[in-house]
């Protein structure tokens, strides 16, 4: 039942070969094998947020889901999002408008929101706040990752070609 | 009135120095510090509110391949010391608690047993695999049947379950109430809540044999009291024990005290002689780690026909849960002690029940005293209602205003430089309380439920040793700081403060920089390292600013005075009169202006190390200053909440539609983070009075361990929060700092009950338990109903 198996997974544009149990957690995977752990887990019951990743491009809680059914999808982490050491207009804009506190939700929200922006460009205040209603932050009140949203839209939207 | 011109470095919005790590997700929390291969603990916790341990067999788990070892309270007993908890203080009952339960579990989740496995999987199913016998016994889990004659005790050291019991008189009640034209009583009942930061509890304990030492990586709020701690119940001297926090995913409050799972790794790890690292899970979290509040209050107010208090008394009991991790008066005392807060009340006697039940135990949370500005608010409220007042009037006739400064409250408590009439009317006139009453005449009329609310707080930020003493809590409130510039004249410094993601790191460096006379960017705080940090009290309460930031400023004032006495020395000057460090560039006042010298702290710097036979007379090598600082008795802040609501009869839905903070918290240092600090207080405290509730049922389970029933307020449900800055400067303490981030958890649960019953008025139903939840809504509003019916029928 839990005799190791051999997969290869694809995160961030890279292939990783690891062995690990069938039940063992995709967020615990990325975290403990792959060495990733910016994704952070919260609460392992898909409430809070924090293990948000991208599976195939779509935010999904990497704490519901076992890194034995990620072969063949492409996973994308809160490593990924800067260029380099140049934070993503999403990651400036919390910055600069004190958007995040303690840190530790903020991977997953970043992971939430980048996802929405890219389909949706221009949202207002209370589809950004519908957004964030499935990663809970317990320091912010939410406030300024609102107005940073807002911000990173705009930014987003200014550097798109007409 | 702006306090900050003074300042080049306080005030200024600087974003925060920690962002970058944690946005590209390469913060250094605990978890992501662990080496691979490291073993994981898990504990085995209680299925039965209280019941006797008759036997536990671990053979099975034992046997499970991974398994490492498995241990008892028994065992845990042989390697530490029990936490005592004795201060001398009248009415509080001492108490003691082994490191693991041994005779009989106390509340659902306290821990049993402990595995060490090769890796949490396996440890969790080694856990499924212990049999443990108990002999479940009957249970307390509400103050009335805990204080109920002949019943069970939690504590068995103790006679009953009253653990503290004070009470206090000044004035003549009796006669206040024979003067007043009404005694209004008033009922206050803040249900249970839990810290719920984003990472739970979690530790790494590394005995090294060879040293005899211990390393213990763990998020904490006070790194040095834990390591004194540590060390004692581990038989060991502060020597041989560092404690590091890593980075940390929030804490408020819960991370202060030496739970029983930590010390129980700290030992493991010394007994088996490898690290081991353990991290609890959430439904741990929410069963076991720390509980809060559960408070209720009734508040009796002597009051004329104009509404003036003439006297008040407070009852409070407060359940306490099994286990005493502080002095069970330490919360509760707090409230008792400030509660008349911002109005002028002479005759004021208090009567404070503290009541151990089978529940997990408390301790404080951001705003451990958060009840206080809604009972004494609320009361105020109360005497409006029932007596045809203008709320604002009330609050007017009965507050203190400058003039009556420095004003010594009922309980001894000297308040000063406050300006709580400041905010109310700043707040009074932002919300255009005219312009309200208009709109909701009308609403009233289409039958809609809407209504103000109004709160002001008096928020005791920073507690000095004085405090403490006078107050009969123990404690110290003095911080320590050191300040460093490296023969470079890179600015390090030091101070025994730990963030949980506040964002020290920027505005503590703002502090120095401003004493020391650099810019910011230049000077970097260390903190958490009890080996690099100096030994101070750390974080709790609001003291982050006012005792941490306070004493590195007045430490930085010191080094820069080192400084210029060695730049008078490289000038040919006799002393340093006329001389100031700007922007890390040493100047001179020649008649009315500031004139470059030519030295910048480099060139000072590398005198003070490389050439110390160069310095002037009596100046010692080095620039190394250390200086530790005891802030006054008590520093408060202050402001004014005032909300909005629209309540949903149908639903029992609260919709806040507006919700501003008229604030003064003195010299702000970083205006970006104490905006954010604002904000996060006012959502905790709506959350908290919205939505969150620990449940346990009569027999003592805890039905909320998932964040699916512990319901924590998301963006959708909270208010766009509007800050009205109105500060002025403490004159008592460095640089005029007075503290903030936890009056907003006060003001925001009185002042959306306030809101909440005004609203309800015309219904003439109250709340006086929180949650508000749509439930609780529904039943006050069923109750008017069936109300209405009743006179109907009549």
């Amino acid at each position: 039942m839990t005799a190791p198996v051999t997969l290869s997974l694809a995160v961030n544009g890279a292939v990783h070969e690891v062995t690990v149990p069938p039940r063992k957690l995709l967020s615990d995977v990325l975290r403990e094998d792959l060495g990733l752990t910016g994704t952070h887990v919260g609460c392992e019951h898909g409430v809070c947020g924090a293990c948000t990743i991208l599976i195939d491009g779509q935010p999904a809680r990497a704490c519901l889901t076992f890194a034995v059914q990620m072969e063949g999808h492409d996973l994308t982490t809160i490593e990924a999002v800067s260029e380099g050491d140049r934070l993503s207009p999403l990651q400036q804009a919390l910055h600069q408008v004190h958007g995040l506190q303690c840190g530790f939700c903020t991977p997953g929200i970043i992971m939430t929101v980048t996802a929405y922006l890219r389909d949706h460009p221009d949202p207002d205040e209370v589809e950004i706040r519908d957004l964030l209603s499935g990663n809970l932050c317990r320091c912010t009140g939410y406030q300024n990752i609102v107005k940073a949203v807002i911000r990173a839209a705009a930014e987003i939207r200014a550097r798109a070609p007409a | 009135m702006s306090v900050a011109a003074k300042f080049s470095q306080i005030g200024k919005p600087l974003p925060r120095r920690e962002d970058r790590r944690f946005l590209l997700g390469k913060g250094r929390y605990l978890d992501d510090i662990v080496p691979p291969g490291v073993a994981q603990v898990c504990f085995l916790r209680a299925p039965h509110a209280h019941a006797r341990i008759v036997g536990i067999d671990s053979t099975a788990a034992c046997a499970l391949p991974g398994v490492i070892g498995v241990f008892t309270g028994r065992d845990l007993a042989e390697w530490t010391t029990p936490l005592r908890l004795a201060p001398p203080i009248e009415g509080l009952h001492p108490v003691e608690m082994t490191t693991l339960p041994i005779d009989k579990v106390r509340f659902h989740g306290d821990p049993v047993a402990v595995v060490v496995a090769r890796d949490r999987y396996v440890a969790e199913d080694a856990v499924d695999l212990i049999e443990v016998a108990y002999e479940p016994l009957p249970c307390v889990a509400d103050t009335a049947s805990a204080l109920a004659p002949g019943a069970a005790r939690v504590d068995e050291s103790l006679p009953d379950n009253l653990v503290s019991h004070q009470s206090f008189s000044a004035g003549d009640l009796a006669a206040r109430r024979a003067e007043a034209a009404r005694v209004i009583e008033t009922t206050f009942d803040l249900q249970r809540h839990t810290h719920v930061p984003l990472e739970t509890r979690g530790c790494m304990a590394d005995w090294d044999e060879g040293r005899e030492h211990l390393t213990m990586q763990i998020g904490t709020q006070v790194p040095h009291p834990l390591r004194g701690q540590l060390a004692g119940r581990l038989g060991l001297s502060e020597s041989q024990v560092t404690v590091i926090s890593p980075d940390v995913g929030g804490a408020f409050g819960q991370k202060i005290a030496l739970y029983r799972e930590e010390l129980a790794v700290a030992a493991l790890s010394r007994h088996l002689g490898q690290p081991l690292h353990w991290r609890e899970d959430r439904a741990e979290n929410l069963m076991a780690a720390s509980h809060a509040r559960e408070t209720r209050c009734v508040t009796r107010a002597a009051v004329r026909g104009d509404g003036r208090i003439l006297g008040l008394e407070l009852e409070l009991v407060e359940d306490f849960g099994a286990y005493c991790f502080y002095p069970a008066n330490y919360m509760a005392r707090v409230i008792a002690m400030i509660l008349t807060g911002p109005y002028r009340i002479a005759d004021y006697s208090f009567d404070v029940k503290v009541v151990l039940t089978n529940k997990c135990g408390n301790g404080p949370m951001r705003a451990p005293m958060a009840i206080t500005s809604w009972v004494m608010d609320g009361t105020l409220d109360a005497v409006a209602r029932e007596l045809g007042l203008d709320a604002v009037e009330v609050r007017r006739i009965n507050a203190l205003g400058p003039g009556d400064l420095p004003y010594t409250m009922a309980t001894g408590e000297v308040l000063a430089d406050i300006t709580s009439r400041e905010t109310l009317e700043g707040a009074v006139s932002a919300i255009d309380i005219s312009a309200f009453r208009a709109r909701q005449a009308r609403a009233r009329d289409e039958g809609r439920l809407v209504g103000l609310g109004l709160c002001t707080v008096v928020e005791s930020t920073t507690y000095g040793s004085q405090f403490y003493k006078a107050a009969g809590i123990p404690g110290s409130g003095h911080e320590a700081a050191w300040v460093r510039i490296e023969p470079s004249g890179a600015v390090n410094a030091s101070v025994g403060l730990m963030g949980t993601g506040q964002g020290y790191e920027t505005p503590l460096a703002q502090a120095v920089a401003e004493g020391l006379g650099v810019s910011a960017e230049t000077v970097t705080v260390h903190m958490g390292h009890t080996d690099i940090a100096p030994y101070g009290m750390g974080s709790r309460g609001a003291r982050g600013a006012t005792a941490g930031g306070g004493t590195l400023y007045l430490c930085a004032r010191k080094a820069q005075e080192k400084v210029l006495a060695i730049a008078a020395g490289m000038l040919s000057l006799n002393d340093a009169r006329g001389l100031r460090l700007r922007d890390g560039h040493v100047e001179r006042r020649l008649d009315d202006d500031w004139q470059p010298t030519g030295l910048g702290l480099k060139d000072i710097a590398q005198r003070a190390y490389l050439d110390p036979t160069a310095l002037p007379d009596k100046v010692a090598p080095g620039l190394d200053v250390s200086l530790t600082y005891d802030p006054p008795p008590m520093t408060y802040s202050n402001a004014t909440h005032a909300c909005e609501v629209e309540i949903d009869k149908f639903t029992g839905r609260i919709d806040i539609r507006r919700y501003l903070v008229a604030e003064d918290c003195g010299t702000v240092i970083n205006p970006l983070v104490v905006e954010g600090q604002q904000h996060g207080a006012v959502a905790m405290g709506l959350s908290g009075a919205l939505f969150e509730q620990v449940i346990y049922d009569e027999t003592g389970q805890n039905l909320s361990a998932t964040l699916a029933d512990y319901l924590v307020a998301t963006a959708t449900e909270l208010p766009k929060v509007e800050i009205i800055p109105m500060h002025t400067p403490n004159r008592s303490t460095p640089a005029g700092i007075k503290g903030m981030a936890e009056g907003g958890i006060m003001g925001a649960i009185g002042v959306i009950a306030n809101a909440v019953n005004d609203a309800l008025a015309p219904l003439g139903v109250t709340a006086t338990r929180m949650p508000l939840s749509p439930q609780y809504i529904r039943a006050l509003v069923r109750e008017a109903d069936e109300n209405q019916e009743r006179t109907g029928e009549a």
